[in-house]
């Protein structure tokens, strides 16, 4: 055990996280052709987006210059503000973190997020300049800002190209010698971490585990800590980066655990995994529940397809333990389920991803904050639904949730970032240099501007510049009402919204133009209304549509025609009838996208 | 019955708003076109056929004498001795007298004359390449030379056109003694130049159906009855080759791009100039075989174009076996009670307030 290293790198977006690991990967044989592929990102939308969602690990002989055998276990962790959750998870697997900061572009407000995180849970830093190789490199700043903003001392650091190489086998050097070999006996009661898990549609739910004390092989049994439910494991083994099954995992070590757990309920990401002849071992402390800050309803296409959204929910929820759902029924939209998700890049990953690895057609509603809603009454509603929201008579007050956000900007660029974020509703709290050409903002921000683009809009003022971290930071009481949405006297509840009551108007008049665009023209008149409170503040009219007609159809035409009648037919089915009218899965994103 | 139907793809210009397959400038192969098509009219033995349309293209552009080889040669190949109604589309500016009189000759008892407007800068804006006076000429002239039939196409929504246009068009064109009009509404096919880059004076679709909304009341006054989507005539002289298409009933295309309809199955060649003279009896393709549920659907959609005649179950029930018909029948029946359909127990037609909003309607007729 003493020559086994859990380590992750962790860092800002585009900081080269995987490109070194990919280096790493090569340099200890791991892997030995590369192309530009990155290894860890298996996952296509991780490749596109350039983030990692999931964390996974991998085991890599690693012989040091002194001639002792390693063993090295990188485990992968996201790196994004989103996914807090998932990188707290990560790190608990590990003993170090490699905190890469890109030296053409210095610190950024994720890698002091990160780094937060990391020191939180006690890691060895290895603070290390990437990029070296750039003309554009700014070693010196970066390392100043490293003991500016992180305390971590500039000598500590080491500077290396992931993409040429340079400095990459002093960093596998510095790992073994400066992170800490892992503690915990194999002769002690079994106590591991499940930190990831997946479903193979074979084997069940396969939970990557570390393990801190004990050993597993298979004919072991193992105990859920949370259920007390036991199973018998099959297989154990670990990652090369493929599954390799092993005789035995001992304390220290990283791997896999297959034990046919066949109910993707029972073991849950996050879970501590014991003996059960031990069943008083506590559980692993420090592990963070996340709390979803963004809701969305989630409905099949075609209401016949609820059962399959079910399904695909629960497998989803067995890989992304901090998904929450519940059922939901919509007056327009049917049965379907409302999702919680940490963060809008969470959600939109997860709603790519639900489409895409399970084939299901979607509509997904506009997200929402969650509200705290005081009645006349006295009592307090927690509504992470719009369409919840009391009538009006019975409220007495509504809080809205609250962010602090870090967002560092080039100095030259602090007017605008300070005007977009006056402009959602900011609080300036503090103002820091940590080197000559940034500043460091500290905001107060009502999350639902987050929700309605704030960060997108932060990136194009300050032509991607800037970046933004953020943390929640209670509630406060806001000047809020809902709107309401009628599409020809039918009250949709999926296009309510809430709004402070300045913006309110402004925004309905936008919905209700983008609604008549986009809503096909019917044979009969289509009114579009808000309402606040009852109350009509907007109106438009879609006009009834005069000309759907095929003019020349003769015998040369026929099987065309007939595909083109056929094609339109099959249009609609992609729409949601709201009473009598088709409206556009689009129409329900519309929200989102109104202050564009 | 069963039609013949021959397509002759030249033209001297593609006009804008055309995707038929035409090609300028080929009308060096006219000779062996005619040849071409004799040779690819054998192979369908010595079926009968009681109708017969030269369509195009531009088939007034064959000349007298290719006509002549033309119709003679198919009245070999073919068996044509029943034939009820010939027709050949003609455009303005090839109607030479010449050519009009060889084709009474030849058999021809029914002329579609592509006149479109009698407003030149219409005409022009859709890129036509003759004027409103040569047309009423050609009009007058197949009329005097004793075709039976004539016809006349219209488009309502031509770049620039009003209600007054419109009206003196179709006026102008009466006084000629026609009694069938062709009215088509505009469509912008993808790939047309006028699709590409549609003029500014464009009417609207709203525009459109309000200028031929009031052509079918105009028309109606002076005794046409619009008895098709998008088609005119006195009482008696509809175009039979047509109300063939309508009533899902046989036929057989010649040349390149044409259709065909027989023993259930629809095709049609590949729209191949070249590879057609080459071999004319191989360009099969498209080839669709539908089951009797689906046929007897396509039919329903095909006859509810006839306003006047409609589908009635009867004809359906006896073509496609009851078991095949049930379900369209209810859906005809529903769409009847939800005001789509107009019946009287025993035919369904497509109200008049509907003529313009058919597709919907179409649609869900098909949606077996």
């Amino acid at each position: 055990m003493d020559n086994v290293r859990n380590f992750c790198i962790i860092a800002h977006i585009d900081h080269g996280k995987s490109t070194l690991a990919d280096r790493i990967l090569e340099l200890t044989g791991t892997i030995h052709t590369l192309s530009n592929e990155q290894v860890l990102d298996s996952m296509d939308l991780e490749r596109e987006r350039g983030i990692t969602i999931k964390a996974k690990s991998v085991r890599m002989p690693y012989q040091s210059g002194s001639g002792e055998k390693y063993l090295l276990n990188l485990i992968d962790t996201p790196g994004h503000v989103d996914f807090n959750y998932e990188v707290s998870r990560s790190l608990r697997a590990c003993e170090g973190a490699v905190l890469l900061v890109d030296a053409s572009q210095g610190v950024e407000a994720q890698t002091i997020a990160n780094a937060y995180l990391a020191i939180d849970a006690g890691l060895e830093i290895i603070p290390v300049i990437n990029k070296i190789d750039l003309a554009g490199a700014m070693i010196d700043d970066c390392l100043l800002q490293l003991d500016d903003m992180l305390g971590l001392p500039g000598e500590d650091a080491l500077l290396i190209s992931a993409k040429d190489g340079t400095g990459v086998p002093e960093l596998l050097e510095a790992i073994v010698a400066r992170v800490p070999p892992p503690t915990g006996s194999a002769d002690e009661p079994l106590k591991c971490l499940i930190f990831d898990s997946y479903y193979d549609s074979y084997r069940g739910v396969i939970p990557h585990i570390r393990l801190f004390s004990g050993s597993l092989r298979p004919g072991d049994k193992f105990m859920v800590k949370s259920t007390s439910k036991v199973f018998d494991v099959v297989e154990v083994g670990y990652f090369l980066p493929q599954a390799t099954p092993c005789e035995k995992l001992v304390a220290g070590e990283v791997g896999y655990v297959g034990a046919t757990v066949k109910d993707i309920g029972d073991v849950r990401v996050g879970d501590t995994i014991i003996s059960p002849d031990h069943p008083e071992t506590p559980e692993i402390p420090g592990f963070r529940r996340s709390q979803p800050m963004v809701f969305c309803g989630v409905y099949p296409i075609s209401t016949n397809e609820y059962g399959k959204l079910k399904t695909a929910l629960e497998k989803f929820q067995l890989n992304d333990s901090s998904i929450v759902y519940e059922k939901e029924t919509s007056a327009a939209l049917g049965h379907g389920y409302r999702l919680g998700f940490l963060g809008m890049l969470h959600m939109e990953i997860t709603l790519e991803r639900l489409k895409r690895e399970y084939g299901q057609e979607l509509v997904a509603t506009m997200p929402s904050v969650v509200y705290k809603v005081f009645t006349t009454q006295g009592e307090v509603m927690m509504i992470d639904n719009p369409s919840k929201f009391p009538a009006v008579q019975n409220i007495d007050h509504v809080e809205e949730p609250l962010i602090r956000a870090r967002i560092i900007v080039p100095s030259e660029l602090i007017g605008p970032c300070m005007e977009l974020s006056d402009a959602k509703r900011g609080t300036l709290i503090g103002m820091e240099h940590p080197d000559r050409r940034r500043v460091l903002l500290t905001y107060d921000f009502p999350f639902a501007e987050m929700v309605t683009g704030y960060y997108d809009k932060l990136k194009s003022v300050t032509r991607g510049y800037a970046s933004m971290d953020y943390e929640v930071a209670g509630y406060r009481r806001g000047d809020l009402v809902k709107v309401d949405i009628l599409v020809k006297d039918n009250q949709v509840d999926a296009l309510s919204f809430i709004s402070i009551r300045d913006g309110a108007v402004p925004k309905a008049r936008v919905l209700v133009h983008k609604l008549r665009k986009l809503i096909p023209r019917h044979l009969f008149e289509i009114p579009l209304q808000a309402a606040i409170g009852g109350r009509v503040v907007v109106r438009e009219d879609i006009a009834p549509i005069r000309k759907d007609v095929i003019a020349k159809c003769y015998g040369g035409d026929i099987t065309r025609k007939k595909k083109l009648l056929e094609k339109q037919k099959e249009g609609k089915k992609r729409m949601k009838m709201v009473g009598s009218v088709e409206v556009p899965q689009e129409a329900f994103l519309l929200l989102q996208k109104l202050e564009e | 019955m069963r039609g013949l139907y021959v397509h002759i793809p030249f033209c001297v210009k593609k006009c804008g708003y055309c995707d038929f397959y035409s090609l300028p400038a080929r009308l060096e192969c006219a000779e062996s076109y005619v040849q071409a098509v004799i040779r690819e009219a054998y192979q369908y033995g010595r079926l009968s056929f009681q109708t017969v349309y030269l369509g195009g293209g531009t088939p007034s552009l064959l000349g007298a004498g290719r006509l002549k080889t033309l119709i003679d040669g198919l009245r070999k190949a073919l068996d044509l001795s029943g034939l009820a109604e010939a027709t050949m589309e003609v455009n303005p500016e090839s109607a030479t007298r010449e050519l009009l009189e060889a084709a009474r000759e030849a058999g021809m008892n029914r002329a579609s004359i592509g006149v479109q407007s009698l407003s030149d800068c219409e005409l022009k804006s859709a890129g036509r390449i003759h004027t409103a006076a040569q047309a009423v000429e050609a009009v007058g002239l197949a009329v005097t030379l004793g075709f039976g039939a004539v016809s006349a196409d219209l488009i309502v929504g031509l770049p620039g056109q009003t209600w007054l246009s419109l009206r003196q068009s179709m006026e102008a064109l009466l006084r000629t003694g026609i009694e069938h009009l062709s009215v088509y509404c505009l469509s912008l096919e993808e790939g047309t130049p006028l699709a590409k880059s549609p003029p500014s004076e464009l009417p609207s679709d709203d525009e459109q159906a309000v200028l031929f909304e009031q052509a079918s009341a105009f028309l109606a006054g002076r005794g046409l009855v619009h008895y098709e989507i998008s088609n005119f005539a006195v009482e008696g002289r509809e175009c039979l080759h047509n109300l063939n298409y309508w009533r899902n009933g046989e036929y057989v295309g010649l040349g390149p791009a044409a259709a065909s309809h027989i023993s259930g199955k629809r095709f049609r060649n590949r729209a191949d100039l070249d590879a057609y003279l080459d071999d004319p009896t191989d360009l099969a393709e498209e080839i669709e075989q539908l089951n009797a549920r689906d046929k007897a659907c396509e039919e329903a959609m095909l006859r509810l174009r006839l306003l006047k005649e409609g589908v009635g179950i009867g004809e359906l029930t006896a073509r496609f076996g009851r078991d095949n018909v049930g379900a369209l029948i209810g859906r005809l029946e529903r769409m009847t009670s939800q005001g789509m359909l107009v019946s009287d127990g025993a035919r369904y037609v497509l109200p008049p307030s509907r003529v313009l909003t058919s597709n919907p309607i179409f649609a869900e007729v098909l949606s077996e």
